[in-house]
């Protein structure tokens, strides 16, 4: 099984690869990601102190220090940027798990996928391939996007260590190996690639908009808080942060535990319902 | 071990949606031998052959694939099957290599192995040259010999092609013809499907014509070729006016005679000894040609159906059967 799963992502990232211009530009997304939404959205730039006070030194560190006292309220650092760029990664792994099902899709509809049913393969190895490759795409994705953040202003904790990078990347995976395990037992059962692309627009905005990705809960209306705290990509989201730039996380292990649960309980049913579309012809 | 390498009893399918593509399908294939299943679209070639590789479940009956039920034992059929899908199932965005090496892999040979075997089946179906560029770049018939080279590169026992030459030029499917008998030589069993009477009469050593989702005869090309009457003698006087005085003639002697234009069709079992005794009958009447016309397996299906096997093919090719 192992062996199959590994030639066909072997595949995958070979595609991936070979695809030239999507390559580069698949490299680039996450730059424009975080330049769009981490430059634009700087929430920062409104608190600029009006001209009187800012001409006046002694003025201008006081209300400095306010702002910054309530930057670090809101968002556990002094800088919108750096708080933005550490969900940012967590919001782009839920848009690659896309990638799952359109690659079924396709793969469905050239006739591959029959190709690789009549060979003597696992089934559940074909399911593995596409959710690997998702998990590939976004280690190298988000590895990029972490750099270009550091390099645009991005402050990580101080003393950050290996330990705390690979919890990161941890949680990253588990958020696209949830959302690729979601859209890959979708895929197997849709006919159409625009079955995934509108479910995927339908589900992906508002898990990423009403979540602690991009803004805090406590400063989203009371309805979307509800919302946003039982929304599985705040907890993925503060875990990030908690690694990356030390911001406290109320419900640590709680976290972790609902969101391994979760992720768990996606991988079994994508797998089961995908290997039982296989079959089930 | 028994001599058949697929056995097929009372295949049924019914597709959900309700659509019977398969009404109770029985026949068996020889170890060794190419078997046709010729048809027109929609005869349940593809659904037969989808069935007998593990990939849709039937509604009903048995099938055995060197001895395995395709349901039960799918793995065990899977190892030992290739198969040639009539769509095109190769990945268009890598080389052909890759599209083979990985199919190798997938049967489970190590690195070396599978580049190896990957080269063997490219090289057996003439693409090594082509090998390395992405198959978006191939043509019609490069692909159809791609996927070939795909599905042998696990040197499967039984192959499977759906309609391997369909849409290919006059060309490109002759030389497919010839790597198709290539592989018979080296033992392998191929069932084929094919709407093209020419290439079942061709390549089979059995044929069965299959229409509606039912089989309704199965033989050597030869056998069913005899079921419309077997060869026919045309015999074409210079003079049209001489035509009935043939007749007559080959009438008294016993003759299945009938007249088509300005020509006399004479049935026979076994024309290329019955033309000497014909020619000598009418000696005496002034003949601008005398030939034996084989029957094919288009009149075949004719005779049993009532339809053609290509139906927009314009009719005027089409000779009237005799119908007994
Ligand atoms: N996946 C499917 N779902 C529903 N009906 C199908 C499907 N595949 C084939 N059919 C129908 O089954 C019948 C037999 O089709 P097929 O086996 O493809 O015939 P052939 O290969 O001889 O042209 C046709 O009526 C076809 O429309
Ligand atoms: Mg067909």
């Amino acid at each position: 099984m192992i062996g199959a799963t590994l030639t066909l992502l072997y595949r995958e990232i070979k595609k991936w690869v070979n695809r030239k211009p999507v390559f580069v530009v698949s490299l680039i997304t996450p730059i424009i990601w975080i330049a769009l939404f981490g430059k634009s959205l700087n929430l920062q730039s409104l608190f600029q102190p009006p001209p009187g006070v800012a001409q006046n030194p002694a003025f201008a560190s006081v209300y400095k220090s306010m702002v910054e006292k309530r930057m670090l309220e809101l968002f556990g650092t002094t800088d919108y940027f750096t708080y933005m760029s550490s969900g940012m990664l967590v919001a782009f792994s839920l848009f690659q798990g896309l990638f799952s099902g359109v690659s079924i899709i396709f793969d469905k509809r050239l006739g591959y996928l029959d190709r690789l049913l009549v060979t003597p393969i696992p089934r559940i190895s074909i399911w593995a391939s596409k959710i690997l490759a998702v998990i590939v795409r976004v280690t190298v994705l988000s590895t990029i996007l972490l750099v270009v953040a550091i390099a645009m202003g991005m402050q990580l904790k101080e003393g950050i260590g290996l330990v705390d990078l690979l919890g990161a990347w941890l949680v990253i995976v588990l958020v696209a190996a949830g959302i690729s395990s979601l859209y890959a037992m979708i895929s197997f059962y849709a006919s159409h690639q625009e079955v995934v692309f509108t479910l995927g627009n339908l589900l992906n905005l508002p898990l990423m908009f009403a979540s602690s990705a991009l803004f805090p809960v406590e400063q989203m209306p009371s309805w979307m808080q509800k919302i946003a705290k039982a929304n599985p990509v705040t907890y993925a989201a503060d875990l990030v942060r908690h690694y990356l730039i030390g911001r406290a996380v109320n419900d640590y292990w709680k976290s972790i535990g609902l969101l391994v649960a979760l992720v768990a309980v996606l991988l079994v049913l994508s797998a089961w319902l995908s290997v039982r579309w296989m079959e089930s012809r | 071990m028994s001599e058949y390498a697929i056995e097929v009893e009372d295949l049924r399918k019914v597709y959900p949606g309700g659509v019977e593509a398969l009404r109770g399908v029985s026949f068996r294939v020889r170890k060794g031998e190419i078997f046709s299943l010729l048809g027109p679209n929609g005869a349940g070639k593809t659904t037969t052959v989808r069935i007998l590789s593990t990939l849709y479940k039937p509604t009903g009956g048995v099938a055995r694939v060197l001895g395995y039920d395709v349901v039960r034992e799918s793995g065990k059929v899977r190892r030992v099957i290739g198969v040639v899908s009539q769509e095109s199932t190769s990945d268009d965005e890598m080389t052909g290599f890759d599209n083979v090496y990985i199919q190798a892999r997938l049967y489970g040979l190590s690195g070396e192995e599978a580049r190896r075997a990957a080269w063997e089946a490219l090289r057996f179906m003439g693409l090594e040259n082509a090998a390395n560029r992405k198959v978006s770049t191939y043509s019609g018939g490069m692909k159809r010999r791609l996927e070939i080279a795909m599905s042998l590169v696990h040197t499967p026992q039984v192959l499977f092609l759906d309609e391997p030459t369909l849409g290919l030029d006059v060309e490109s499917r002759r030389e497919l013809w010839k790597l198709i008998l290539d592989l018979k030589r080296r033992g392998v069993t191929i069932l084929l499907t094919t709407h093209y009477m020419e290439e079942a009469d061709r390549l089979s050593d059995r044929v069965a014509i299959i229409n509606e989702g039912r089989i309704i005869a199965v033989g050597t090309p030869e056998e069913l070729k005899k079921k419309v009457g077997g060869e026919a003698i045309h015999i074409a006087p210079m003079d049209p006016q001489d035509a009935d005085k043939i007749i007559e003639r080959l009438k008294s002697h016993g003759y299945d005679v009938r007249k088509a234009g300005r020509i006399v069709v004479v049935k026979v079992d076994d024309a290329s000894r019955r033309i000497t005794e014909i020619i000598k009958l009418v000696e005496d009447v002034e003949v601008l040609e005398v030939g034996v016309v084989k029957p094919n397996l288009e009149e075949v299906f004719l005779l049993l159906t009532g339809r053609r096997l290509i139906e927009e093919e314009p009719s005027t090719t089409a000779r009237i059967p005799t119908r007994r």
